[in-house]
């Protein structure tokens, strides 16, 4: 039985891709297949995992994979080390990125699935190039049962699209195939961050305890209060470990100069990641947005009255 | 001192949560929390806000907070207020405050919230009102609106969603006698924040109902949740009023007010069509619709002003 995990936030498309999979095996390559999504707290953005299986006998084992030939991260700041517990023998982690380089493990290879959808869908849905890069990596599905799979399973609008987004990543795939991927060392820290290019708030930095000064504005405050009051009660409140990245597709862009400091951006902002500049007597001089947690929602820019908002693509050159 | 985007607090203490990007409710927590501060110890039942500030480890609340089972928000905040004082551990501007959805709070979690107002405990109660169950994917709840088209409402031939007004929550906790209730928007934040600090700074049960639209149940672009907010009190298709019981304003029944009365309201069509949910109502609908809502205003004007 070959099993594949699938991490990815939702609304990636790793539940339909997964489902897509098992109809090209199921449909087309006379396989027998499950496929089913994990229930989570998910949301728009939120991690989530997909399992999809295939099998030539019919498969018994309903439970989630806790080991795959395949781990498939449609979204690289998923991507951990502890890819490797659920890598079975022989296995292939494969990773929704722009650059290859990073990865120092063979067992990893990687696809700017985010690149290929964008080039065809006008935005970035990686599922179905994953889809596409399947047929390139194992002889269960070929990439005819793939198209037969988004045919199957998406209105006839999107399946053209989607098809053409597989059949790329397909041929991108086998283009940059297994063996040419040189063999680097997983170095995920160091890995450029494009959505902030300066580095300030690198997303990649791990443990961001309450007191590493890594969103002052909201650790601080914090650091004192246990021996306040209600020291029995959960005080690991306000403990973030992973940055919001990954879910945006446009970012907030302030114009310093034409901006009037009305702070309505500030106000209304549901993730409270518009950061009051201040100098050294205490005023405000500017606003900075915290791109490790904005999610690119748009509202800043809607509400600015001075119209000194612009959302830009990421990964633009616009900024 | 009124609190303004210049003058409250820079701390986030709803910071890093999962909710999705533009989500109305998670804005409503947020700017809540910036007028009651790191004191206060809140409380939510199932629901968006809980799902998406607890992933351990990743807890995006700066304050202390808790879940509670579905339907017992109110009495569990009744709980941690009577905790922290018996233990003698309550803090100076400590707000024990609830965040529960509209089915959170107009269906599955009314009974504690009638019980504590009851028993006038001190607690500040926030429903924040996407008007269905949009955690576990817009099912309609008592607060859905007439028309609007949800998972368990699904418009269709017959009809284009639900078939029920909304449920009128805000007098249903007035008519408790309760010392302090109000309605607000997020589209309106210098009205919210009037309010959270009123209601901060009071004892007794205080109940506030804020409206908080939602990108994916409704069906708008997330960045116009901020718009919307403010269109949907410009439409007059939701009211900001307070609320005051007999014991603070001295009269019988207490003293209802709108706090917000347009001469005229704005037309309700565009608002409506902006939104998937609505997109299967016909002119019929929305006679319906502004039918009700002229109605409503007919008798909030004539007794609460």
């Amino acid at each position: 039985m070959l099993e594949f995990i699938w991490h990815a936030r939702g609304g990636q498309g790793a539940f339909t891709a997964a489902r897509c999979l098992g109809a090209a095996a199921a449909l087309s390559a006379g396989q027998h297949a499950l496929a089913f999504p994990t229930f989570g707290p998910e949301r728009r953005g939120a991690p989530m995992r997909a399992f999809a299986k295939i099998s030539s006998a019919p498969i018994g084992d309903r439970s989630a994979s806790s080991s795959a030939q395949f781990v498939l991260f449609l979204d690289q700041t998923l991507f951990s080390d502890g890819f490797q517990e659920e890598l079975a023998e022989g296995g292939i982690a494969l990773v929704n990125a722009k650059e290859p380089s990073g990865f120092a493990d063979a067992r990893v290879l990687t696809l700017d699935a985010d690149g290929i959808s964008s080039a065809i869908l006008g935005r970035p849905f990686p599922n179905t190039a994953f889809l596409g890069a399947i047929p390139a990596l194992t002889e269960a599905v070929s990439i005819q049962d793939i198209e037969h799979g988004i045919r199957a399973t998406m209105p006839p609008k999107l399946a053209d699209k989607n098809v053409e987004v597989a059949k790329a990543a397909y041929e991108a795939m086998q283009a940059n195939g297994l063996s040419d991927q040189p063999s680097r060392r997983c170095s995920h820290r160091s890995h450029a961050n494009t959505a902030d290019p300066d580095g300030i708030h690198d997303p990649l930095v791990s443990a961001l305890r309450p007191d590493d000064g890594w969103t002052p504005h909201l650790r601080e405050a914090f650091s004192a209060r246990p021996a306040d009051f209600a020291s029995s009660t959960a005080f690991e409140a306000g403990y973030l470990t992973t940055p919001n990245a990954g879910w945006r597709s446009l970012r907030p862009v302030i114009d310093p100069d034409a901006c009037t400091l009305c702070m309505s951006c500030y106000l209304y902002c549901p993730d409270g990641t518009i950061v009051k500049e201040r100098d050294a007597a205490g005023d405000v001089v500017s606003l900075a947005v915290d791109l490790a947690f904005c999610k690119g929602c748009g509202v800043c820019a809607k509400v600015c009255p001075a119209d000194c908002i612009q959302m830009v693509p990421e990964g633009g050159d616009a900024a | 001192m009124a609190l303004n985007a210049r003058t409250m607090p820079d701390e986030e203490l709803f910071y890093g949560h999962k909710a999705c990007p533009g989500c109305g409710a998670s804005l409503a927590v947020r700017a809540a929390l910036k007028v009651l501060g790191p004191n206060a110890v809140a409380a939510l039942p199932a629901g968006c806000m809980s799902a998406v500030g607890f992933n351990f480890p990743q807890l995006a609340f700066g304050n202390n907070a808790m879940i509670t089972p579905f339907a017992s928000t109110a009495a569990v905040l009744s709980g941690i207020e009577a905790g922290l004082r018996s233990q003698g551990i309550k803090p100076d501007g400590c707000t024990v405050v609830g965040f529960a959805g509209d089915g959170g709070t107009a269906d599955i979690g009314l009974q504690a919230l009638s019980g504590a107002i009851d028993r006038n405990d001190d607690i500040l109660y926030i429903c924040y009102d996407n008007e269905a169950y949009m955690n576990t994917g817009i099912q309609k709840s008592g607060l859905t609106p007439y028309g609007a088209s949800t998972t368990t409402t699904p418009a269709g031939p017959a009809h284009p969603g639900s078939f029920t007004q909304k449920k009128q929550l805000f007098q249903i906790v007035a008519a408790h006698g309760i010392p302090y209730a109000a309605t607000a928007s997020v589209g309106y934040m210098a009205d919210f924040l009037k309010k959270l600090e009123r209601a901060r700074d009071m004892s007794g049960t205080r109940f506030i109902h804020v409206m908080a639209p939602c990108p994916v149940g409704w069906g708008f672009p997330s960045a116009d949740t901020v718009d919307v907010a403010k269109e949907i009190v410009d439409t007059g298709l939701w009211f900001l009023a307070e609320y005051e019981g007999p014991g603070v304003c001295g009269k019988p029944g207490g003293k209802f007010r709108l706090t917000r009365n347009p001469k005229s309201f704005a037309p309700i069509e565009p608002y409506l069509r902006r939104q998937k949910r609505y997109s299967a109502d016909a002119d019929t609908d929305l006679e319906l619709i502004e039918a009700a809502r002229d109605a409503q205003w007919e008798h909030m004007r004539e007794a609460w002003v």
